[in-house]
């Protein structure tokens, strides 16, 4: 790997890193002639029981890890989504995804990366280590770099004790905001599940359908879906007695669960495949978030905004981080003008509302233009000096992030 | 109508790991679960029921552990549970499992319907149902995937042995349902919460002594033995690439050997 950039370096050959190709952003996509940098076959992947730790190689895949750790008895709360997405692209991109409630996202996991610099030089940074308080945190600098920085080529990742007992339950509402309002009471009432998914009936009732299943929840048209995951199934009993309450206090539809294996799959699986039932008319998926408490607010606006351009704009997503995924739909007689305004005015309320224009998904090459238009000047200009110390002729991964 | 669901708790079969060289379920590597068909039979008896009124018992035989099982099922909507459970009932093959499972259900008294999954999937023989059925003197028909007609006296259902058969049968009796007769419903939160907190009758095999005979139980009434299990090894994939001018030759010997072509 090191070669490989030193020659890219010396001739000024474009260099693009590629993992899983599951990003969302186009961040792995090639602009111009150069070398695909594929770390498929480096896919090693060790665990250190005592440590609480993996190291695993850049082109092991998320499914590998999750395999690997379940293996030695031990377990990776993060789950972004396609578990073909390589253990490189997750750090490069800071995956987040419906897990990430409890512990936080991909840059909460990673306690060391060994990565290879534009310029050739390889940098081991952090280690197995809980604490590193040594200089600047470089580490987390490359850690949602979409790959211009550096490449990374192995990273040492914090694992956890397998839960030995989970649930999901949907709770469903007549109102949307009163759903969306839920979400903070949960926290404070000191129950902090795995994840806190949002989803509407009548596109979870299509997704199902299209898949020949059921979406087990009949009642209400708002449902929040919880994935409780306890270190027993008397702890679970313990948080699952506590929503309960709330649920009567608050007054909610009737909640119901699953416990079983396949029962809570199949819920994951309707949630995870929402996408397929939109996506033949799907024109952007935005990853809107804003702070949690926030929600209903976005949610709101974007309904005045659906109604105001007479368009349809799905959403569902993972109400605990705040991260809202709004689906802009193909409307008949409608330019990439259109598209574009609607997006920039919901960017424009996300941000009024303390938000950011992608929680999870990053600027890729896709969010370049919107991101230029939404950062900060002097963050902008930092962010630039940073690359350019990092890779001063531009070869790694160029036309990303930056117009 | 008084209906009887019969439950078996059985281990994760995903994710169950086979001791190749005891020849045995090692039942420590998967969490126990109720056997999912058992789940059709307990959904089949909540829609009579809220057809007809009623009620459900459900009856398990196992150890203690299995009680989750039960009060799964009474979350889902059963009104009374029953474990039956003793060391002299362990061990036992079908016939002695029916045998237990018929006189207990000799102890409940009046019914009108049993209804069970179409086998368990730990052991997938499928004849249990039918031989409590035998051993109460009562008609049955198995692999039920569909009631087509619900009256006081019988039942008009559709039994899927590979060719379906349109079939009567009179009450009370006991029938076997496959997984394509519903979708078992998820209880509420509420339920499953008042249900960690509902009795379940434990039966031990004195419990039974006034209907049965105690012999009839366990590896005692048991008159098949497992003599030896073979676990089949599991096979991963292989790719092979055949390169060059000969690929195309090499590749129709591999498929000729494997018996693919002629």
């Amino acid at each position: 790997m090191r070669q490989i950039l030193l020659v890219a370096n010396k001739y000024r050959v474009p260099v693009f890193p590629r993992g899983g190709g599951t990003g969302l952003a186009a961040a792995c996509m090639p602009t111009m002639s150069g070398i695909i940098l594929s770390l498929e076959r480096m896919n090693k992947i060790s665990i250190d029981k005592d440590n609480l730790m993996a190291e695993a190689e850049a082109g092991a895949t998320l499914g590998d890890l999750i395999k690997a750790a379940d293996e030695a008895g031990l377990f990776f709360p993060l789950h972004p989504g396609d578990e073909g997405a390589h253990i490189g692209g997750l750090i490069a991109c800071n995956a987040g995804g419906v897990r990430a409630i409890k512990t936080g996202v991909m840059r909460n996991y990673v306690k060391g990366i060994e990565v290879v610099l534009p310029t050739g030089e390889i940098l081991i940074l952090g280690g197995k280590l809980v604490k590193n308080n040594a200089g600047y945190d470089l580490m987390q600098l490359i850690i949602g770099s979409e790959g211009t920085l550096g490449v990374v080529t192995k990273a040492w990742i914090r694992l956890q004790p397998r839960p030995q007992a989970s649930a999901t339950i949907i709770i469903p509402f007549e109102d949307r905001r009163k759903a969306l309002e839920f979400v903070p009471k949960i926290f404070q009432i000191g129950v902090f599940p795995l994840a806190i998914e949002y989803v509407e009936k009548e596109l979870v009732d299509q997704t199902a359908k299209i898949l020949g299943m059921s979406w087990p929840c009949k009642e209400g048209k708002y449902h929040l879906m919880l994935i409780l995951a306890e270190s027993s199934e008397e702890a679970l009993l313990l948080e699952c007695e506590k929503l309960m309450d709330l649920c009567e206090k608050v007054g909610v539809l009737e909640p119901i669960i699953a416990e079983r294996r396949e029962e809570q799959a199949n819920i994951l699986k309707i949630r995870s495949e929402i996408y397929s039932a939109l996506k033949n008319e799907l024109i952007d998926i935005l990853d809107t978030t804003v702070p949690p408490a926030k929600m209903a607010d976005l949610i709101e606006s974007v309904n005045k905004l659906a109604k105001k351009y007479e368009t349809y704009i799905p959403a569902f997503g993972h109400a605990g981080d705040g991260n809202l995924h709004l689906h802009l739909m193909r409307k008949e007689g409608w330019s990439k003008d259109d598209y574009d305004r609607l997006r920039d005015e919901i960017y424009e309320k996300t941000i009024q509302l303390g938000g950011t224009i992608t929680g999870e998904h990053g600027i890729g090459y896709v969010r370049r233009e919107c991101f230029k238009k939404f950062v900060d000047r002097k963050a902008l200009e930092l962010m630039k000096e940073i690359k350019k110390a990092f890779d001063p002729n531009n070869i790694l991964n160029p036309d990303k992030i930056f117009i | 109508m008084e209906i009887i669901v019969l439950i078996k708790q059985v281990p994760d079969i995903e994710k169950v790991r086979f001791d190749a060289e005891k020849g045995r379920i090692d039942r420590s590597s998967a969490p126990a679960e109720t056997n999912p068909f058992d789940l059709n039979a307990l959904e089949a008896a909540i829609q009579l029921k809220e057809k007809l009124g009623g009620s459900i018992t459900v009856l398990s035989m196992g150890p203690k552990q299995a009680e989750s099982s039960l009060r799964d099922a009474l979350a889902r909507g059963a009104d009374k549970a029953i474990l039956l459970t003793d060391g002299r009932f362990a061990g036992a093959d079908t016939l002695a499992t029916a045998y237990t499972l018929a006189t207990a259900i000799k102890k409940l008294g009046r019914f009108d319907l049993i209804i069970c999954g179409e086998k368990t999937v730990d052991g997938d023989t499928g004849q249990v149902g039918p031989e409590v059925a035998e051993f109460l003197g009562i008609p049955h028909v198995a692999y039920v995937s569909e009631i087509r007609e619900v009256h006081q006296d019988k039942l008009l259902l559709i039994s899927d042995m590979g060719d379906k058969y349109l079939v009567e049968v009179k009450l009370p009796a006991l029938i076997t349902v496959t997984k394509d007769l519903n979708t078992p419903r998820l209880p509420s939160l509420r339920d499953v919460l008042k249900a960690r907190k509902k009795e379940i009758e434990v039966w031990n095999a004195d419990a039974l002594s006034d209907y049965g005979d105690l012999d009839g139980f366990g590896v005692k009434g048991s008159k098949t033995m497992v003599v030896k299990v073979v676990i089949p090894s599991e096979k991963g994939r292989k790719g092979i690439i055949f390169r060059g001018e000969d690929a195309a030759e090499k590749l129709l010997e591999v498929l000729r050997e494997n018996r693919l072509v002629n």
